[in-house]
C-alpha cells in the first residue's frame, strides 16, 4: 500500500500549473460535449464495433452467471409461481379469444369507414452482447447497427414489452438507453383513463410517471403504453403497470433488461397518405368558370400521354426485416369483472 | 553500450506500467459485461493506479495521464463527455496537494485515504452531472460505485504494491 517508504522527489503541489491547464481543458470538454456530442458518439461507436466480436464470445459465461444469480430467488418459489402461472394462463386464454373477436370487428369497422391504415412496423432481431450499469447511465449493447437498418431513436422491445430506445448506432453495434436510465424520457398513455404522461427514468428500477394534463386520472394498476407522440416511437407498445409511490406514480416495467438475451429493434413508419387524384373540377381554372387548358402536345418519342399527378415515394429498402402487424393494445376493452360476467 | 540501452529499455518499460494499468483499469471497469445481473456497479478501477502511483511515484503518474484516463472513462462509459475527466483531475489535485498526508498512511488508514479521494471523485462527477442536466441525480448508484471502489481497493492495492515492488521499483532502480 501507499505507505510512504519511497522518498518523494516532487514537492507537494508540484503539478499546480499543469493541473490548472488540464482542469480548464476538462471543463471545456464538458461544455463541448454538451453542445456537440457527435465526436464522442462516433468514437464510442467505433470502439464498440471493434470490440463486438470479443464481447460476443466473452459475454456468454458472464450471462450464465448473471442468469443463475437472477434465478436464485425464483427457484425458492417455483411451486407457487407454477400455480399462479397456470391460473394466469387460463385467464389469458379467455382474453385471447375475446381479443381475436374484437380485432376482427375493428378491421371490419376500419374497412367500412375507409380509415387510415395502421402504421407498418418492421423489426430487426438483435442479440444483447453487453450491459453496463454506471451511476449515471444504464445501457445495453446490441449486435445490430446501421448495416442492419438500425437507427437512433428506434424502440427496443423484448417479448414482454419495451426496454428502451437506440441512442447510438455504429456500423454493426448499437447502444440502447434503457427506460430506467436517467436520461430517458418517452411519451406514454395510461389506460383505461387515456391520461397522457411522460415516463421519466431516474436510474430507479421503476421509472417515474409525470402526468402532463391537469386533472388526468391515473390509478394504480393502469396499463402504460407508448403514446406515439412525436412520431418516433410506435403507439401502443406495452411498457408496464402503474404503481403508487407516495403521492406520485411509477411504472413497474414488463421487460427485464437484466435478463433478456434477444430483442427486437422496431422500425416504425407512418403510412404514406395518398390523397385521391384531383379531378378536372378541382382545378382552380375550372372552379373559376374557365375552360381547362389543353394539355401540351407530347414530345416526339414515347412519353406517356397523361403523367400521374402524384407519384408515391418508393419504399426504402430494409435489411433483414420482417413485416409484422402493429401489436395489439395491451389493455383489453373490458375489465376482469366484465369478462366474468360474459 | 548494450548495458546502457538495456537499462534505458527497462526504465521505459517500468515507467509505462503505472499508466498502462490505469488505462487498463478503465477498460476493464467499462467492459459491458455485468456480474450478478448488474446488481452491483463496476468499481473505479482506473482511479486506483492513479491514486497509488500518484502518491508513491508521482513522476510516473503525471496529471496528463489522469486526464487521459478520464477521457477514456468518458468515451467507454457512454455517459456525457467530460464528467469523469473533470472528476479525475480534481481528485489528482487533491492527491497532489495532500501527498504528504496520504503517503504516510498505512493499513486501514491507507484504505480510508483512498476512500477520501474516491469520495471526492464521485462527488465531483455527481455535481457535474447535476449541473449538466440541471436536476438532482439519484444518490444510491453513485454511493454503490463508491462503496465498490473502496472494497475493491483492498485487493487492488495489494496487487499494485506487488507490481511496484517486483517490476516498477527494480527496473527503475533509482529509489
Amino acid at each position: 500500500m501507499a505507505n510512504g517508504t519511497w522518498t518523494n522527489r516532487r514537492a507537494r503541489g508540484g503539478y499546480q500549473l499543469s493541473l490548472v491547464v488540464l482542469f480548464v481543458l476538462a471543463v471545456a470538454l464538458v461544455l463541448i460535449g454538451k453542445a456537440q456530442s457527435s465526436l464522442f458518439d462516433r468514437a464510442r461507436a467505433h470502439v464498440t464495433d471493434w470490440m463486438a466480436p470479443g464481447l460476443e464470445v466473452v459475454h456468454k459465461p458472464f450471462d450464465a452467471v448473471s442468469n443463475w444469480w437472477n434465478s436464485l430467488g425464483d427457484t425458492m418459489a417455483v411451486h407457487d409461481e407454477n400455480v399462479r402461472l397456470k391460473a394466469e394462463n387460463a385467464r389469458l386464454k379467455q382474453w385471447q379469444t375475446y381479443a381475436v373477436v374484437l380485432q376482427a370487428r375493428v378491421k371490419r369497422y376500419q374497412l367500412l369507414l375507409h380509415a387510415v391504415p395502421d402504421p407498418s412496423l418492421s423489426s430487426v432481431l438483435a442479440h444483447v452482447i453487453g450491459r453496463a450499469r454506471r451511476p449515471f447511465l444504464e445501457t445495453m449493447i446490441l449486435d445490430a447497427g446501421k448495416a442492419e437498418g438500425v437507427k437512433p431513436g428506434q424502440a427496443v422491445i423484448d417479448t414482454r414489452g419495451m426496454i428502451g430506445r437506440i441512442f447510438l448506432a455504429g456500423e454493426h453495434t448499437s447502444w440502447v438507453i434503457l427506460l430506467s436510465d436517467l436520461n430517458s424520457r418517452i411519451p406514454v398513455i395510461s389506460e383505461p383513463g387515456h391520461a397522457q404522461a411522460i415516463l421519466t427514468g431516474d436510474n430507479a428500477k421503476a421509472p417515474a410517471l409525470e402526468t402532463l394534463a391537469q386533472g388526468a386520472q391515473v390509478h394504480e394498476g393502469d396499463q402504460v403504453v407508448s403514446s406515439g407522440d412525436g412520431g418516433i416511437l410506435p403507439p401502443g407498445l406495452p411498457i408496464g403497470t402503474v404503481i403508487a409511490d407516495g403521492k406520485s406514480f411509477r411504472v413497474a416495467l414488463l421487460a427485464d433488461p437484466a435478463s433478456t438475451q434477444d430483442v427486437e429493434v422496431v422500425d416504425f413508419k407512418n403510412p404514406v397518405e395518398i390523397p385521391a387524384a384531383p379531378t378536372a373540377k378541382d382545378l382552380p381554372v375550372t372552379a373559376a368558370g374557365l375552360p381547362p387548358a389543353a394539355p401540351p402536345p407530347p414530345p416526339a418519342g414515347n412519353a406517356p400521354t397523361t403523367p400521374p399527378l402524384i407519384v408515391p415515394a418508393p419504399p426504402k429498402p430494409q435489411a433483414t426485416v420482417a413485416e409484422k402487424p402493429k401489436p395489439a393494445p395491451q389493455q383489453p376493452p373490458a375489465t376482469d369483472d366484465d369478462t366474468d360476467n360474459q | 553500450m548494450e548495458h546502457v540501452s538495456t537499462l534505458m529499455g527497462s526504465r521505459v518499460f517500468a515507467s509505462v506500467i503505472p499508466v498502462t494499468l490505469a488505462l487498463l483499469g478503465v477498460v476493464i471497469a467499462n467492459l459491458p459485461i455485468s456480474f450478478l445481473g448488474g446488481f452491483v456497479p463496476a468499481p473505479l478501477l482506473g482511479l486506483m493506479p492513479i491514486y497509488f502511483w500518484g502518491l508513491v511515484r508521482p513522476d510516473l503518474m503525471p496529471p496528463f495521464w489522469a486526464f487521459a484516463a478520464g477521457v477514456l472513462e468518458d468515451v467507454l462509459s457512454g455517459g456525457p463527455p467530460g464528467v469523469w475527466t473533470v472528476s479525475f483531475i480534481v481528485t489528482f489535485a487533491l492527491i497532489d496537494r495532500q501527498r504528504d498526508a496520504f503517503a504516510g498512511l498505512a493499513g486501514v488508514w491507507a484504505i480510508l485515504g483512498f476512500a477520501t479521494a474516491a469520495t471526492l471523485c464521485c462527488a465531483t462527477a455527481y455535481t457535474v452531472e447535476a449541473l449538466l442536466y440541471w436536476r438532482i441525480p439519484p444518490f444510491a448508484p453513485v454511493m454503490s460505485e463508491l462503496a465498490m471502489s473502496v472494497i475493491f481497493y483492498v485487493l487492488v492495492a495489494m496487487f499494485l504494491g506487488l507490481i511496484h515492488r517486483r517490476l516498477v521499483g527494480p527496473l527503475r532502480g533509482d529509489f
